[in-house]
């Protein structure tokens, strides 16, 4: 069990922050639209296959809790490196380093995507992109207090949303969920893995592990946050079932916006438009800890500071959104991407516990010979 | 960190001077407030098109414009030509079309609306009878802005229950579902007036007949639960059981207000089908001709059972006419889909069977109370 | 590249040891010292050397210290007696500080604070007599913070009358009162007061350190010395309170915080604060709970409205022409119908014109002030509208959002509230709600960057402590409030016993 990271009480977070910075980090732009890509498998089972995809992310927490359990107080990087030595672990950390980027910039360049399709069709794709990165940069330079913080103010500041999806209910029919379980199996599970995409975020837990004060309340307030997650998902999901037919869902790219359309109060209507810019506080979360999970790795692997490393990645990322201009580039950068990361986020995590297992009993057994 | 800052600020600075989105200001837009769709004389549509512009005599003139291009698009563009104030359409609030138009094909009109984010879903559609340019385009007397007018019109109605809803959102529910079809209210120029007159059903997104306003009242309460409205109808001779009043008259009027309803369809054999509906109504009785007893709960017993009669009736025939027509805009194909498993329904599939479709109608009536002179 | 800040408080200043052994002695001969005074001081005009025969001399200056008891204590009383030496002299005195000194420089220091100079022929320490005259107008009502339940009375310029307004309210022999002296030129002199065994004693060194190491020519105010001793200098929140209130810097001192006093200045400081606490008044203690809680809900809204109301007005009449309800179309569009500019530049307009009428308010005695704020008001507003630069529903806006920033209790914070609106107006105006998001973002993270005293600037709320959320957004009954905010990190957390005090009731 080499390098654990060694941290002072002050730059240690509580426990039961994780609920915030977990539901964080899984609700992003994927929130938009997930409910085609679901539908489009699973039909008006789709709820199933959400409540199914949850139900994942809480045996992969676990699994990645038991996983860090074994080592303490150490990341995902440091496992890495003592699993497999230091230049297959290094080899594995740029993977995963790689992935978080690209998830950055997938969240950025959809929500960039969003906000030009419904408000802005004449804003300048780098003129979005940059002043995001800048809000990022600013609150990853404040360091992780900041990061958790702004987690945490983007749930309780957005929490005012949830009643609101209480109006389209009055459009709602019950029979649209029916029958119940007609499609088969097959087709739910294939759903449910559609779900990647939105539902991924809570890997973060890997990379966070070390910084918490408690870890022996991670296990409940990780729980507690993908609960939350999942209820929320479910929710939606419900609720754009029976508020869409079925042939408008399956062409309502963001369906979660377009429900928005109908909310109106006395002194605003047409809040998707709000709604929109509002997003920009929820995914700034995800913005911020994905640069975090990355910059955090990329110092255990080449030693860079933090400051050196935002700036070269965020010029980076933003000739990125650049050169992916179109809606095409961008469904097809989902869509791999969701791929990737279901295998990085729902399979790896299994082995690596088992690999992580299996070198524990050896090396204990090599201490008792 | 404070190093930071100061990377910041100065890009950020940059960047407000750089970059600027286009502006839409709102007195120097021209707000449209309704459209409507024609079959085009020359070219594929004709649109026309209520624009309110604001100008600087603190006063709002509205201006109706009729242009005709292939795509709903070109016909913006050349509206733009002849107004000096750019056409935007985030404020529209009703969307017409001719009765041609909706004979033909209304798909494409709805997938135009849905795909531009500007267009609300809670924006009203109307069918007109005739043209809707003839409809626009005359200078009414009382009327100063005919798109708000007809807007309010069509609102007033939907509030208080005397028309089905059609919101945007609403009608593309049902076209883009299997199991129903849609149906929009329609309005017709009555002399200086708008008026609504009836009720367009469609067959996927072809209208194929409509429905009288009196019909209306039928279509709503097969489609939905009424909260609180208001309903006249004429009871036939065959209604009125003999003992209900000396019978002088063989025709009797009467109406309700503050109608409760409360439907219930059930599918009860999946092979011819057929269907259970079982409608629950709760009315207060508000006139009556001629007079009748109604403190005396006999009487009361008796009027109900006749309301009960006529109700079946009428509903009877309403659904009779949708069969014939082949235009199922009660939902009956959607209760099909969710009670029969791996039903696979498809338009075709639903047509044909809503023709042999049964229905058992069981209508219950309660009439609450009257008012207070007896 | 790099940027020196002044008073960076991170940097670790550079101590200079003062190894200072040639410190210049007494030199025990009446001539010579008169002229070593003299050439110290720079001969002023004012002072005076009088000498009383048969063998002793006194120095002062004369607009320093208090000619009475000068006359009646010190002149009476060393007139027609001998003494021998100045430890007699000292001992004869009927005077509350009469100090020894052999040394130029405390002597000289000290005769520029007001003390009197006795020298004995032939001996080289002199008595310091300090009788200061210390001008101060009295007590009056706090004019910045008036409120209508509580106590009238505010600090003046003095400090020791400051420190003995604190010390009866707080009738404690735990009121530790550390004194400093701050500035080479002014030698300002200020006190740290605290509340032994509730403060945390971290935050007690840490304050008395940034104190210490402060390395200015002069401190003239309270106000100033915020600037110097808080965490972050460049932000425009304030992170220290500026009261002028006794009984609100002593409800902080029993809460666990630190206060300063700055002799000169009227503004006592109040450390470590935190973001929600310049929005609460000490008059909310005062009233009930359910009416205090209404009006702090009130000031709330009040803060959110005059930052967001008109940058919302700018966005929505820029870009999202969407989000304006029917019923809002028409008078909005009409009352715009004459203005030649994009609402952005009118909205910056007509909030330059508010601001201007508020700055030259201040400026100006309180009489005309008064006057130049309704007939400005009145009469500019008027005429604007009328000659078609602004909206009537701008003016209003705009005079409620100037209104609603004028309820904040504190007034440093009230000013950042409408500085902050400008950026926020300019970026609506080029970015709609976009912009309105973004500068939102910013400033989230700016404020969760702070913080106060190295406590969190955004607490209670983050890091979320419900215990203290009771007294902050709302307040609760006094019951459920009885323990003080963690954020001070205090040493005693329990105000009181929770336990009902009427038990017959409960």
């Amino acid at each position: 069990m080499k390098n654990p990271i060694q941290l002072s009480a002050k730059d240690m977070i509580n426990s039961y922050l994780l609920i915030f910075v977990i539901h964080s980090a899984q609700v992003g732009v994927g929130i938009h639209g997930f409910q085609r890509i679901v539908y489009q498998e699973a039909k008006q089972d789709a709820w199933i296959s959400v409540l199914l995809a949850g139900l994942a992310t809480h045996l992969i927490a676990f699994c990645m809790i038991k996983t860090l359990e074994i080592y303490g107080s150490n990341d995902l990087y440091g496992i890495h490196q003592d699993v497999f030595g230091i230049w297959f672990g290094n080899f594995l950390n740029v993977i995963y380093i790689l992935y978080c980027s690209v998830a950055f910039f997938s969240v950025l360049r959809n929500y960039i995507e969003v906000i030009q399709t419904w408000i802005f069709p004449g804003l300048g794709t780098w003129f979005i992109s940059a002043s995001l990165l800048l809000v990022t940069i600013y609150a990853f330079t404040g360091g992780l207090r900041v990061i958790v913080g702004v987690s945490f103010f983007s749930i309780v500041l957005a929490l005012w949303i949830l009643p609101l999806l209480l109006i389209p209910l009055k459009f709602a029919s019950v029979d649209s969920l029916l029958p119940i379980l007609e499609a088969n199996i097959g087709s739910i599970l294939k759903g449910a893995k559609s779900m990647a995409f939105t539902i991924i975020g809570f890997e973060i837990l890997q990379i966070i592990y070390p910084f918490v004060k408690d870890k022996e309340n991670v296990k409940k307030h990780v729980h507690l946050g993908l609960l939350f997650t999942t209820a929320v998902y479910l929710i939606i999901m419900l609720v754009s079932l029976t508020y869409y037919s079925e042939g408008k869902l399956d062409k309502t790219i963001w369906a979660t916006l377009t429900l928005f359309s109908f909310i109106s109060f006395p002194f605003m209507e047409r809040f998707e438009f709000v709604a929109v810019c509002f997003w920009m506080l929820i995914i700034l979360p995800n913005l911020c800890l994905y640069l975090w999970a990355a910059s955090r790795g990329a110092s255990r692997v080449i030693k860079i500071s933090g400051t050196k490393f935002v700036w070269i990645f965020s010029i980076l990322i933003f000739i990125g959104t650049l050169i992916v201009q179109s809606r095409t580039q961008i469904n097809s950068i989902n869509t791999h991407f969701g791929n990737i990361a279901f295998y990085i986020i729902f399979v790896y995590p299994i082995i690596l516990l088992l690999v992580a297992m299996l070198k524990k009993k050896y090396s204990s057994q090599k201490e008792q010979k | 960190m404070k190093k930071v800052t100061f990377y910041i600020i100065p890009l950020f600075l940059l960047s407000i001077l750089v970059g600027c989105a286009e502006t839409d200001i709102l007195d120097r837009v021209g707000l449209t407030t309704l459209v409507g769709y024609d079959v085009g004389t020359e070219e594929r549509m004709s649109t026309t098109v209520v624009v309110r512009e604001v100008n600087p005599e603190f006063q709002s003139n509205v201006e109706v414009i009729t242009t005709e291009n292939e795509t709903s698009k070109g016909n913006r563009m050349k509206a733009n030509r002849k107004l000096s104030k750019k056409i935007t359409i985030g404020q529209m609030r009703v969307v017409l079309f001719g009765e041609e138009l909706a004979k033909d094909d209304l798909h494409s009109y709805l997938d135009s609306l849905l795909e531009n984010p500007s267009v609300s879903n809670s924006l009203y559609l109307a069918v007109v009878e005739g043209e809707t340019s003839v409809l626009l385009e005359h200078e009414y007397k009382n009327i100063d802005d005919i798109g708000q007018h007809i807007y309010r019109l069509m609102e007033q109605n939907i509030k208080y229950e005397h028309m089905i809803s059609s919101t945007l959102h609403e009608i593309a529910h049902d076209f883009y579902m299997v199991g129903k079809d849609s149906a929009i209210p329609i309005i017709k120029k009555e002399g200086e007036l708008v008026e609504l007159t009836g009720v367009a059903i469609f067959n996927d997104g072809k209208m194929v007949s409509s429905l009288s306003l009196e019909d209306s009242f039928y279509v709503k309460l097969l489609r939905d639960n009424f909260k609180s409205g208001i309903f006249e109808t004429i009871l036939k001779e065959e209604d009125i059981p003999p003992n209900l009043i000396k019978g002088t008259s063989n025709e009797m009027p009467v109406a309700f207000d503050a109608i409760k309803s409360k439907r219930e369809l059930k599918l009860v054999d999946a092979t011819t089908p057929e269907f259970d509906f079982q409608l629950k109504l709760k009315a207060r009785l508000l006139e009556i001709y001629p007079d009748v007893e109604s403190g005396d709960p006999k009487v009361i017993e008796r009027l109900e059972d006749a309301m009960v009669k006529n109700l079946t009736r009428e509903i009877s025939r309403v659904i009779a006419h949708c069969q014939n027509v082949q235009s199922d805009i009660f939902g009956f194909g959607e209760k099909y889909r969710s009670s029969v498993r791996n039903s696979n329904l498809s338009k075709e599939k639903l047509h044909d069977m809503y023709k042999d479709m049964k229905v058992n109608i069981k209508v219950e009536f309660e009439i609450l109370r009257d008012g207070v002179f007896e | 590249m790099k940027f020196k800040l002044p008073f960076n408080k991170k940097q670790t200043p550079i101590v200079i040891q003062a190894t200072k052994e040639n410190v210049e002695m007494i030199i025990p001969e009446e001539n010579n010292f008169t002229q070593m005074i003299k050439d110290a001081t720079h001969n002023p005009s004012d002072l005076i050397v009088k000498s009383i025969p048969p063998n002793l001399t006194l120095i002062y200056i004369k607009n320093l210290v208090n000619d009475q008891i000068l006359n009646d204590h010190i002149i009476t009383n060393l007139q027609n007696k001998i003494y021998e030496t100045p430890e007699t002299i000292k001992l004869s005195l009927s005077l509350p500080e009469v100090n020894i000194s052999s040394q130029l420089e405390e002597t000289v220091a000290s005769l520029v604070n007001g003390s009197v100079l006795i020298y004995v022929e032939g001996y080289s320490p002199v008595v310091l007599a300090n009788i200061p005259k210390r001008e101060s107008r009295s007590l009056s009502a706090p004019e910045n913070e008036s409120q209508v339940i509580g106590a009238q009375v505010g600090f003046n310029e003095s400090l020791s009358t400051n420190i003995s307004l604190v010390r009866r309210n707080i009738v404690s022999p735990d009121l530790c009162n550390e004194e400093f002296k701050v500035g080479k030129r002014s030698n300002t002199s200020l006190s740290l007061i605290y509340m032994n065994g509730i403060a945390s004693d971290e935050m007690v060194n840490t304050l008395r350190q940034r104190i210490k190491d402060l390395d200015v020519d002069a401190l003239l105010d309270s106000a100033v010395l915020v600037e110097m001793i808080d965490d972050n200098s460049l932000s425009p929140f304030p992170q220290m309170l500026l009261t002028e209130r006794p009984d609100r810097f002593c409800d902080g001192l029993l809460n666990g915080k630190l206060g300063v006093i700055v002799d000169g200045s009227s503004m006592a400081i109040v450390c470590p604060q935190s973001f929600i606490e310049f929005f609460e008044s000490r008059e909310d203690k005062n009233l009930r709970w359910q009416v205090a809680t209404f009006v702090r809900l009130l000031r709330f809204t009040a803060i959110f409205l005059s930052i967001f109301l008109t940058p919302i007005y700018v966005g929505a009449l820029t870009f999202h022409y969407e989000v304006i309800p029917q019923a809002f179309l028409v008078p909005l569009s009409e009352s715009r119908a004459l203005v030649p500019f994009p609402p952005v530049f009118e909205a910056l307009l007509l909030e330059f014109i508010i601001e201007l009428l508020r700055e030259a308010g201040a400026r100006l005695p309180t009489k005309i002030g008064q006057t130049i704020g309704i007939v400005g008001g009145i009469v500019i507003g008027t005429a604007a509208v009328q000659a078609g630069i602004t909206s009537n529903i701008l003016l209003i806006i705009v005079a409620l959002s100037a209104l609603a920033s004028f309820t904040t209790p504190s007034y440093t914070m009230g000013n950042v509230i409408r500085l902050i609106r400008f950026p926020i107006i300019i970026l609506a105006g080029f970015w709609g709600f976009f912009g309105i998001m973004l500068a939102f973002c910013f400033i989230l993270i700016h404020l969760l960057r702070q913080t106060s005293l190295g406590a969190p600037y955004m607490a209670p709320f983050y890091p979320p402590r419900f215990q203290d959320m009771r007294d902050s957004l709302i307040r609760m009954p006094l019951p459920y409030t009885a323990k003080r905010p963690s954020n001070v990190r205090p040493a005693d957390e329990d105000k009181f016993n929770p336990e009902p005090i009427k038990p017959e009731k409960s």
